[in-house]
């Protein structure tokens, strides 16, 4: 199985001030293609920064680290920038949709950013995948929560990306919005895309092909779950 | 980069927020309207000056004393002194000037030729005193000053040669005075001597700075006794033709330094003015008036700029997370900083837009106070455009760099 992501000696040291937080430090961690990866670990433990690294928005400290088998560590802002855009979907818990601005509008934001054949018809095509077709031309602040992610989603997906980044993507939602988002993700991941999804909760995480555990920056626990 | 879907973004930010929009740029469209408006009526200004001094005619050259570019004159008894009733009294002009230069052979290329001898005169009208310019000329001058007998008769040389007391007045003058009455064979005292009118002139359109309709015209030789002078205030010459005019001012130039014997030709008592010489004059002083105002105008526009910038810097802080957003879907530094500078632009091209119709506005609405067409043209609407997207660029420029340098997980976390 091909390796979509693999690190080695991953650190993250922040200087703030004269003190040194250190995020990250000396993680490796290997995800094949296709796998639907859940990252747990208390706050503060360091799983933000793992996600900021592997989505390329952040740059380690020190250590290796090969998407799709190419070290990136010497690529230059654009091109990462360019990588981003082209196979990487991120999620956030406060899903950052663009106030003021259709569904439609909002999915088709990384679009500006990258060349996309019939960017429209695909726009269209994802937010049917999500479920919001009737909801097209509806501002962003007229959606509810759970909706809202649903079109944080789409604009995930547009590109075509090879991995989703979901960073404690339920964390705003109650349960019942929590599942849908998760079969959400699971019929992503069933699709081929790598899912990467950072969360609190155990139930959550049971959706996943295995956990990691982070604590203080190091991974403390890997396990597959056995179906 | 698919920039329209940015600029369309931006642009229904402009319009959605129209109140903040407006005000934001309320100082762009005052610096821009000011700038069209001003500017239009100095084209205006010119173009109607101009029209009136071409209305004297290309061929035309006037001789007036004294010099007019740096002036040096030595004798105080002969600088150009402007005393009572206009006349000037120690005018270097002389009638021996005006027939050497009236000698054919000499100058085949002067058609007319007349001096001028400025007095003025109040007389009792049914509707109280009334002062108005009387000129002293020779024939020529109405010639030279299209001006055609309407009623009566006009001067002819014998009345010059004379010296006769007779008068032909303006259109209007005659109507100021005598109402709907016949003015011919009526007598009119100027300043202490009666002439007697004898003829009116035609409507003539006005010419030159001054309106030939409310002057009253006598022989050249009776104002000289009249107004107690001996020398005239101007010498009106016309060329055959306009390619003449000059070669035709250096023969003039010589034939009076010659006059008034004078070897240096800088220390010229008199100067030779064509209508080209007016026209540029009168052009560099609008442009330079224009170019002050718009100055001002301009200041405007930086307090504009200001604002823009302001605002930029607020939107900026406003959208950080949409900012690092940006970043994390694919945006480059270099997309967000053109961006805010699309979206800076935007907003003073909006204001540029709004002052180009209010300038409008107030050009065309001026047009019924001023008495003349204020002149909008292709490069005023240009430098308008211009300078709004200069602003926006040169304002819009540290807000957008602020934006793109902002670090995309900072902005993301940022509250
Ligand atoms: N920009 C930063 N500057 C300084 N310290 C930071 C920064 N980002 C994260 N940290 C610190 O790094 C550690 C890990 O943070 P984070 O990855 O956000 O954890 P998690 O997402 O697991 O809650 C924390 O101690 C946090 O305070
Ligand atoms: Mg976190």
């Amino acid at each position: 199985m091909e390796h979509i992501i693999e690190m080695k000696g991953i650190s993250k040291v922040y200087k703030t001030g004269d003190e040194d937080t250190v995020a990250l430090q000396d993680v490796d961690l290997t995800v094949t293609r296709g796998e639907f990866l859940a990252i747990m670990g208390p706050s503060g433990s360091g799983k933000s920064t793992l996600m900021h690294i592997i989505g390329l928005l952040d740059r380690p400290t020190a250590g290796q680290y090969l998407l799709e088998g190419r070290d990136v560590s010497r690529l230059n802002d654009s091109s990462l920038a360019r990588l981003r855009n082209q196979k990487i979907g991120f999620v956030f818990q406060q899903f950052n949709l663009l106030p003021r601005t259709t569904v439609l509008g909002n999915v088709l934001l990384p679009t500006i950013y990258g060349r996309l054949k019939n960017s429209r018809s695909r726009a269209f095509e994802v937010i049917e995948e999500v479920g919001l077709s009737d909801r097209v031309n509806h501002t962003s602040n007229q959606l509810s929560g759970g909706q809202m992610q649903r079109v944080a989603i789409a604009r995930a997906l547009i590109m075509n990306p090879d991995i989703i980044l979901a960073d404690e993507p339920t964390g705003n939602l109650d349960s019942k919005r929590s599942l849908e988002i998760i079969d959400l993700f699971k019929k992503i991941n069933s699709r081929g895309a790598t899912v990467i999804i950072i969360t609190h909760e155990e139930h959550i995480a049971r959706n996943a092909n295995r956990t990691i555990r982070l604590l203080d920056g190091k991974i403390v626990a890997n396990a597959e779950r056995i179906a | 980069m698919r920039y329209w879907l940015l600029i369309n973004q931006s642009l229904k930010a402009i319009f959605v927020n129209k109140v903040r929009s407006l005000l934001t740029v309320l100082g762009i469209v005052i610096g821009i309207a000011s700038i069209i408006s001003l500017v239009s009526l100095g084209e205006g200004v010119k173009v109607s000056i101009s029209d009136r001094i071409l209305a004297l005619g290309a061929s035309n050259l006037t001789v007036v004393p004294g010099a007019v570019a740096g002036a040096r004159t030595l004798d105080p008894t002969k600088a150009p002194s402007q005393t009572r009733g206009f006349t000037l009294s120690t005018s270097s002009l002389t009638e021996k000037d005006v027939q050497s230069l009236a000698d054919r052979k000499r100058h085949p290329h002067i058609k007319y030729i007349s001096g001028e001898i400025t007095g003025s005169t109040i007389v009792k009208t049914d509707r109280g005193d009334k002062r108005f310019p009387v000129l002293g000329v020779s024939p020529d001058y109405f010639a030279i000053n299209n001006l055609t007998i309407e009623r009566g008769r006009s001067l002819d040389q014998s009345h010059v040669d004379e010296g006769a007391n007779v008068l032909v007045l303006g259109n209007q003058l005659a109507a100021d005075l005598y109402g709907n009455r016949d003015p011919i064979g009526a007598t009119l005292n100027i300043e202490g001597t009666e002439y007697e009118v004898i003829g009116v002139f035609k409507p003539a359109e006005e010419s030159g700075l001054a309106n030939p309709n409310i002057q009253a015209y006598i022989p050249y030789t009776s104002a000289m006794e009249t107004f107690n002078s001996l020398n005239f205030n101007f010498i009106y010459i016309q060329a055959t033709d306009e390619s003449v005019v000059p070669s035709l001012k250096q023969d003039i130039r010589k034939t009076l330094l010659k006059n008034h014997q004078i070897q240096n030709s800088s220390l010229a008592d008199f100067t030779v003015i064509s209508s080209g010489d007016i026209l540029s004059a009168v052009d560099s002083i609008t442009d330079i008036l224009t170019s002050m105002l718009t100055g001002i105008a301009a200041i405007s526009l930086l307090v504009g700029g200001i604002g823009i910038m302001n605002i930029m810097l607020v939107s900026v802080s406003e959208r950080t997370r949409e900012i690092g957003l940006r970043k994390a879907v694919g945006a480059r530094t270099v997309d967000i900083l053109n961006q805010f500078l699309i979206e800076a632009v935007l907003l003073t091209l909006t204001g540029g837009i709004l002052g180009i119709a209010l300038g409008f506005m107030i050009a065309r609405a001026s047009e019924s106070y001023l008495g003349f067409t204020p002149i909008v043209t292709f490069n005023t609407i240009l430098l308008a455009v211009g300078a709004s997207t200069m602003v926006g660029l040169v304002f819009g420029v540290y807000p957008a760099v602020k934006a793109s340098r902002l670090n995309p997980i900072d902005a993301l976390r940022y509250e």
